[in-house]
């Protein structure tokens, strides 16, 4: 999948491998689910419970996207979770108690997103700690940081109907009554600059290679240390865009929460095929994986379990796609 | 062959302890297949590596294309045409052939890199070489071999004069050798200077111009490869002073019972169809170059790799040895060639190792009696004679030679019949050297069986009663001591496999 | 400095140690400085101890962990989930109190086996392994309670016994628990084969499997004996803080390792002190009565404990770096 080149390649792959191999099994599984849950559950096939999931999918799929980065790195970044409700609480301050205009106040989330970045790039490449520790460091960081400014309390950004609450209207625009998810059209949008940038730049090449095989990276002449920091910052940049699709979506946020988002996060992107120990994976599998963890999150309350199954869940799935490529990797040594 | 490319004179460099290169002289010209030969430790690769930038030469100077200079790194060399092909591969196995040949300079078209001009090119070099790789396939899918064929596309590519062939063909099949050979004398047409480092005598005869024999860091000779024998370059590679006492007779007492017996072990590529039988108080030498399979054999039998298929026989009994827990249960120690990593735990104090794989009976239930472990620590200290300021002194602070011994009193600690050196002195100084050689004839004396693996000839002859030699993966010949020669040896460890 | 290190008391104690015991009065001092005087006395110091003992179980739990080189996020989470089961069990199910703490014991005992399998049978990451189990035990208690806090017996309920386990008629009976603890805990590192080890495959596993020694079981144990602590720690949690709320428990994590990490265990595995982690987290106890006493926000709490970890992972790189 990393090029598109030439198809030559794969006259001598199976079927499934030349239709992405476990991008499309996963991809099957999710309209597999999808039946699944409206066959159980006359109130899932309904056009709003569409609109729902997509609703939860814009801010996992935009931590997903960012945190495939580090991931093909062969690291991580836990602080996504925490981090996203940090920077939506600081930008949402700046707009409910400082009155600044709501574009200020996305710019700003953004932003501070891009910092925490450079941040957990810094402690990752340049003083060499383990990245899982780092990132928990910043996670917890970010936590305190976001409940210290706004004082402990909830901050809503501007609902629909008030001054500024057009920027909600970016996710989603209501027509005749009828809500318009146009939200996916960015995800899309972005999912295939990503893309471009993953399989088609010089920063995703590296990237990729970095996570190959980063001693022979280095002894190719490449400037590993900055673009290892730069697969951290731009997943600090999605986790500063998830923030504020996570700010339009939801009425408020509230500080202390967002602990577990990264974890959703990081099991689409392991389910969707990104491995664990770097280098393999695309932008276009995180997607489809995120969509497995978006239909458990709203299908399983509609088989009558709660919303703590899916905590339940997520851990098991990470776990199962984990060993999965666990196994791949063992079986491919054995070879 | 044209005119002179590279010269390297009067090369000199010392580690701490070690002399590698004693004023080695090397002369490469432009269009020509220069073999450079030596036992494992003639400092072929030191040489190399001086050439290359990896380490700074102490003296000496080297000429290319008429000037003198000194790379500082691969880089430097690399952008000057001297270009090193590895043994081991650089590979980043995720990304495709053109990617890798073109990693770190990669063609753009804006910010978007072009793919499709790589792929053209890294095609353009394969077809100059005549070779059929698809740019884009994912570059850990092709063999070894194709692997390899990249890694020279890349030399290529970095519009090389000289490339240097570090064991080229060690991992290779019959026709990927054929291949190879095909594509080193299109280069050497194009008049570029190629230096060929193997261990394979009748590769040496098919494909090199001139041959150049080192030994013990020193320049012995250069011959030109047509007008020499085999037995000529045999001769100049062993050398004819033999500093140590070779054992003539063999020790063992007659009739010894086998204590172990393996037969037809197969595991990977490296052990196939190993035999062979060990009795009691004997010492029996694997010999044979790196990447013989001796250390891969050794590690199959003692259960730290999986065995394919094959018998173990201890004692006559057949036993099944799926982990070290086995063989250890069976009175089987191995001492790795790689102390630090396999051998030793270094942030461990002495006592620590030396109970290691014996803490049962260190134990009163689940408490490890101390007094009775430094007991035996201090024991094993003084009866090896091991220098250690005390048995609380961490490993990390001891001499490799007493590290070794460390390595060694844990496997008499648990009391183990059968004992595995590979490689008991490397890395270790002379005169320890010899305390450990003292050390293995005693146990052999006690009646321990025991198996050492050895590139050095010299520690070869010294201290086996019989030896075995392999050749890539295969035993290639069993001799006594009595029969044993340093040429007959190397005979069989550089015979070519029909 | 260097001719302090070499002197034969300090090295016996341990460098190390006696800094961390400086900065700990240091801080002290500290505290009853700015607070005027009001932090100084034994109330204070009570109210520290109290957040020092299931702080210190954990710190213990997570000790074994690190020191086999691995990592374990789910100990504040299965914390809570031990003290949200068992509490319920008792509150709900009227399951007698003696009862009720064995299941706390229980609950930990089973995540630890989850993790330990995982990582050692299976190579999963530990961290990944330990990511996945938080939000397990984060949903299991959720699940099992019904997403209600549960609040455990009053001294003088029924049941409320349980209570003189961390103090009783002003005697902090916790910290004497939490001494005799970290003496096992010390006396299994130190004397025992399973902590010999533990240590011994955490800086060389590779070595320690060609010895024959089944790695796969003991790297197992430390998780194990991780969750056993972890189940004790639920139960001075309650103690000291009565009531639980599903859902919560992951900054505890981050104190617990910190309070490891700068008693001098090595994240890289293979070096671990139990004295240097009992004063790290008196260390951290201290710090956040001393944020609670200055009217300070408690969320610096997590930005100062997230901070000190990463200099004292930093420290240890560096001080790697150097030994090579």
């Amino acid at each position: 999948m990393a090029n598109k080149v030439s198809k030559t390649a794969g006259t001598n792959k199976s079927f499934i491998d030349r239709m992405g191999g476990q991008q499309f099994i996963v991809l099957i599984l999710v309209i597999v689910m999808f039946i699944f849950f409206s066959a159980m559950s006359p109130g899932f096939r309904k056009y709003t419970t569409v609109v729902s999931i997509l609703d939860y999918s814009y801010y996992i799929a935009l931590m997903a996207i960012g945190v495939t980065f580090p991931l093909l790195t062969a690291g991580v970044d836990l602080s996504i979770g925490t981090g996203l409700v940090c920077y939506s609480l600081i930008g949402g301050l700046l707009v409910r108690q400082y009155g600044m205009p709501v574009a200020v106040g996305m710019l700003v989330t953004v932003l501070i997103g891009l910092i925490f970045g450079i941040i957990n790039g810094c402690l990752v490449a340049l003083m060499d700690l383990p990245p899982f520790l780092a990132t928990l460091c910043t996670c917890m960081i970010t936590r305190g940081f976001g409940a210290m400014v706004v004082g402990g309390y909830g901050i809503p950004w501007p609902a629909a109907a008030q001054e500024g609450g057009w920027f909600r209207s970016i996710f989603k625009i209501n027509v005749g009554g009828q809500n318009i998810p146009i939200g996916f059209i960015w995800i899309i949008l972005l999912v295939i600059v990503m893309s471009f940038v993953l399989n088609h730049t010089k920063m995703g090449r590296y990237t990729r290679a970095i996570g190959s095989n980063k001693e022979a990276t280095r002894l190719s002449g490449v400037n590993v240390k900055f673009y290892h920091i730069m697969a951290y910052v731009i997943c600090g940049l999605f986790a500063g865009l998830a923030a504020i699709a996570y700010s339009a979506i939801f009425a408020t946020v509230q500080p202390g929460s967002g602990a577990g988002f990264e974890l959703d996060a990081i099991g689409g992107a392991i389910v969707g095929g990104v491995s664990m120990s770097g280098a393999v994976g695309s932008i276009w599998g995180t997607l489809i994986g995120v969509f497995v963890i978006c239909l458990l999150k709203t299908g399983l309350p509609f088989i009558g379990l709660t919303a703590n199954w899916q905590q339940i869940i997520t851990g098991l799935v990470l776990i199962a796609a984990v060993l999965f490529d666990i196994l791949k990797r063992k079986k491919e040594a054995g070879k | 062959m044209g005119e002179v490319i590279l010269t390297m004179k009067g090369i000199d460099k010392s580690f701490p302890g070690v002399h590698a290169l004693d004023h080695v002289d090397l002369e490469i010209r432009k269009g020509e297949v220069h073999a450079l030969m030596g036992e494992n430790g003639a400092g072929k690769s030191t040489l190399m590596k001086v050439l290359t930038g990896i380490y700074k030469k102490d003296s000496g100077t080297i000429t290319y294309e008429g000037k003198e200079v000194e790379f500082h790194n691969t880089r430097e060399a690399q952008d000057a045409g001297v270009v090193i092909v590895h043994q081991e591969l650089n590979m980043l196995g995720h990304l495709t052939v053109a990617q890798n040949i073109f990693i770190g300079r990669e063609f753009k078209k804006g910010i978007r890199i072009d793919d499709k001009k790589m792929n053209e090119e890294a095609k353009k070099l394969f077809d100059r070489m005549h070779i059929d790789i698809d740019p884009t396939e994912t570059m850990s899918n092709l063999t070894v071999g194709k692997q390899q064929m990249c890694e020279i596309a890349k030399a290529i590519s970095h519009k090389a004069k000289v490339i240097i062939f570090d064991e080229p063909s060690a991992a290779l099949t019959e026709a990927e050798i054929e291949e190879l050979f095909k594509i080193i004398r299109d280069l050497r047409a194009q008049d570029l200077g190629i230096v060929y480092i193997s261990h394979r005598m009748d590769e040496i005869k098919v494909i090199t111009d001139r041959v150049t024999v080192m030994r013990d860091g020193t320049y012995v000779g250069t011959l030109i490869t047509k007008d020499s024998t085999k037995d000529d370059i045999i001769n100049m590679m062993v050398g004819r002073v033999i500093y140590e006492d070779p054992k003539t007779k063999n020790m063992t007492p007659p009739g010894a019972p086998v204590v172990l017996k393996v037969d037809h072990l197969n595991a990977g590529k490296m052990v196939q169809d190993v035999s062979f039988e060990l009795h009691k108080g004997e010492v029996l030498g694997f010999s044979g170059l790196m990447g013989a399979g001796r250390t891969e054999t050794m590690r199959a039998l003692f259960g730290a790799d999986p065995i394919d298929s094959g018998d173990i026989y201890v004692n006559g009994q057949k036993v099944t040895i799926k982990s070290p827990q086995d063989a250890v249960k069976y009175g089987i120690g191995y001492l790795s060639e790689d102390r630090k990593r396999f051998g030793i735990v270094v942030q461990k104090t002495v006592a620590e190792n030396t109970t290691m794989a014996d803490l049962d009976e260190f134990a009163n239930g689940p408490f490890i009696n101390k007094k009775k472990e430094n007991e035996v620590a201090q024991k094993f200290v003084e009866s090896l004679a091991t220098k250690t300021p005390g048995v609380d002194q961490l490993v990390v602070n001891l001499s490799g030679g007493n590290q070794q011994k460390v390595v060694i009193a844990k496997w008499l600690t648990r009391n183990c019949d059968i004992l595995i050196f590979d490689e008991p002195t490397r890395g270790i100084d002379v005169g320890a050297k010899n305390e450990i050689y003292k050390l293995m004839n005693q146990l052999a004396a006690e009646g321990k069986a025991i198996i050492m693996v050895s590139s050095e000839m010299t520690e070869i002859l010294r201290m086996s009663d019989r030896i075995v030699v392999m050749c890539e993966g295969k035993k290639t010949g069993e001799l006594d001591i009595s029969e044993a020669t340093q040429e007959n040896i190397m005979n069989m460890a550089t015979r070519e496999i029909e | 400095m260097e001719s302090i290190k070499q002197n034969p008391l300090v090295k016996k104690v341990g460098f190390n140690r006696i800094v961390l015991c400086i900065v700990l009065l240091l801080m002290y001092g500290l505290f009853c400085a700015l607070t005027g005087g009001a932090f100084f006395g034994l109330r204070r110091i009570l109210s520290a101890l109290n957040y020092a003992y299931f702080l210190g179980f954990l710190s213990l739990a997570v000790t074994f962990v690190i020191a086999t080189g691995g990592i374990d996020f789910s100990i504040g989470p299965v914390m809570f989930c031990c003290a949200l089961i068992a509490g319920f069990c008792f509150t709900i199910y009227g399951v007698p109190m003696p009862a009720a703490l064995l299941i706390s014991l229980a609950v930990g005992l089973v995540f630890g086996i989850f993790n330990g399998y995982l990582v050692a049978y299976w190579d999963v990451p530990s961290f990944i392994t330990s990511i996945a189990s938080m939000n397990i035990a984060k949903g299991v208690a959720s699940v099992f309670t019904k997403t209600q806090s549960v609040s455990w017996p009053q001294s003088t309920q029924e049941g409320g016994w349980f209570r003189r386990l961390v103090t009783f008629e002003e005697i902090p009976v916790g910290l004497i628990i939490l001494l005799v603890v970290a003496v096992i805990c010390a006396v299994i590192l130190n004397q025992t084969k399973m902590g010999r080890y533990i240590l011994s495959l955490g800086s060389n596993k590779e070595a320690v499997r060609l010895s024959g020694v089944n790695v796969k079981k003991w790297e197992m144990s430390a998780y194990v004996l991780c969750g056993l602590l972890v189940g004790i720690s639920a139960i001075f949690f309650v103690g000291a803080y009565t009531t639980v709320q599903p859902g919560y428990g992951d900054t505890y994590n981050n104190e617990a390792i910190a309070g490891c990490v700068m008693g001098g265990t090595s994240m890289a595995g293979g070096l671990a002190s139990i004295s240097g982690t009992i004063i790290g987290v008196f260390i951290i106890s201290l710090l956040q009565e001393g944020i609670m006493a200055l009217g300070l926000d408690k969320n610096l709490q997590l930005i100062i404990t997230g901070l000190i970890v990463i200099v004292a992972v930093f420290a240890d790189v560096v001080a790697r770096r150097r030994k090579n």
